[in-house]
């Protein structure tokens, strides 16, 4: 039996979601998301490799954390379909880290029968830093009744929803979905990149980068 | 400095066929135990015509892309520092995907230590009938190395 669905109607801007925390990363964690992602970045699944290039030990691909902060969104939004997920790496996740992921619902509208919400997002350790921070935008039936008739094939409930949106949070991490106008606007932490030593890796790398989640200076409004 | 030219050079799609195994070891990876992903009936009777695969997924999709061939330059290190999806709609175990990669943006910014390359590669998935499936965008920071390519 499914899960009860969430619908456009129950959801208010500035809702948040329930936290989610994750269990421990552990290496047999990073072995199996290497297996299941394709990616077998050494830095991610051996040891001995990730102590040679100056690493303290493995981390995690950042895809792995964004994977994390995914599933938030989808226990919350059972029923919604997401359209758009943008993060920003920020932080690295080590074995024995527990990420914790987090999110707000920051904006709502809807047009022509099609409704939207926004969420911001974030992931942090458990000492409270960012490790990850973004956004994600999920299309929702307004109601159960608009669910029932569009899978009758009737037209979809029409409301138009002006847009709201959370007034103190500018919406960087959700608007727009361009990516790239907030790319990278600082300097990644040198001596976290000498760590990373990828110099020495002369490998090709393949069509999935190395997802090397360095240390990047933490945005102002780190959390709530 | 990273080659302006290299904007827009791609790769040909390839095609990554969708399992319903794949998917349940990528979300069990996770540690994501969502029926949706797992269960055929719960999926349907959720609304789908069969199981899903999590947001992410994506990121196990092969392409025929060389990062150094598309870019130009040989490779010393990247460092992942934005992924961002658009989704057209959910991705199906069954799914045939053609994905291909392009070069959508290269840049320099100016970073504490000297210049940076900042690279902005789009990855497309799209079904068989050519109708667009995802859009997948990682921002990479690279230090180009002295041996070309």
């Amino acid at each position: 039996m499914p899960a009860r669905k969430l619908y456009f109607e129950s959801i208010r801007v500035g809702d948040e979601l329930p936290a989610l925390a994750k269990a421990p990363v552990d290496r047999v964690q990073l072995s199996r998301y290497a297996g299941a992602s394709g990616d077998y970045n050494p830095v991610h699944v051996d040891e001995l490799y990730a102590k040679s290039v100056g690493m303290p030990s493995v981390y995690a691909p950042g895809m792995l954390v964004m994977g994390m902060l995914g599933q938030l969104i989808s226990d919350w939004a059972r029923g919604g379909q997401m359209r758009r997920y943008n993060v920003r790496f920020i932080k690295m996740v080590w074995p024995g880290d527990t990420v914790v992921c987090k999110g707000r619902v920051s904006n709502r509208h809807g047009t022509a029968g099609r409704y939207f919400v926004d969420i911001d997002l974030w992931a942090e350790n458990q000492r409270g830093e960012l490790v990850m921070k973004g956004g994600a935008q999920i299309q929702l039936f307004y109601s159960l009744e608009d669910e029932n008739r569009q899978r009758s094939g009737q037209s979809p409930i029409v409301i138009e929803v002006p847009r709201e949106s959370l007034a103190a949070t500018p919406t960087t991490s959700t608007g727009g979905g361009s990516s790239e106008a907030s790319a990278v606007d600082e300097e990644a932490d040198e001596s976290d990149e000498r760590r990373t030593g990828a110099s020495s890796k002369k490998t090709v790398p393949r069509e999935k980068p190395a997802a090397k989640t360095a240390t990047l200076p933490s945005p102002k409004k780190a959390k709530k | 400095m990273l080659d302006k030219n290299a904007i827009g050079r791609a790769s040909p799609p390839t095609l990554n066929e969708v399992e319903k195994g794949a998917i349940r070891r990528f979300a069990e990876a996770i540690g994501d135990y969502n029926p949706i992903y797992y269960d055929e009936e719960y999926a349907r009777a959720s609304g789908y015509p069969t199981i899903i695969a999590p947001p992410t997924f994506p990121a196990s999709f092969h392409s025929a892309a060389d990062l150094r061939e598309l870019l130009g330059v040989g490779i010393k290190s990247l460092l992942h520092a934005e992924q961002g999806f658009d989704y057209e709609r959910p991705i199906f175990a069954g799914d045939r995907i053609y994905v291909s990669t392009r070069v959508a943006d290269v840049s320099e910014r100016q970073g504490m230590s000297g210049k940076m390359d900042i690279a902005v590669i789009e990855d497309e998935g799209r079904d068989e009938e050519g109708n667009l499936v995802f859009r997948a965008r990682r921002t990479l920071v690279v230090r180009a190395s002295k041996e070309t390519p």
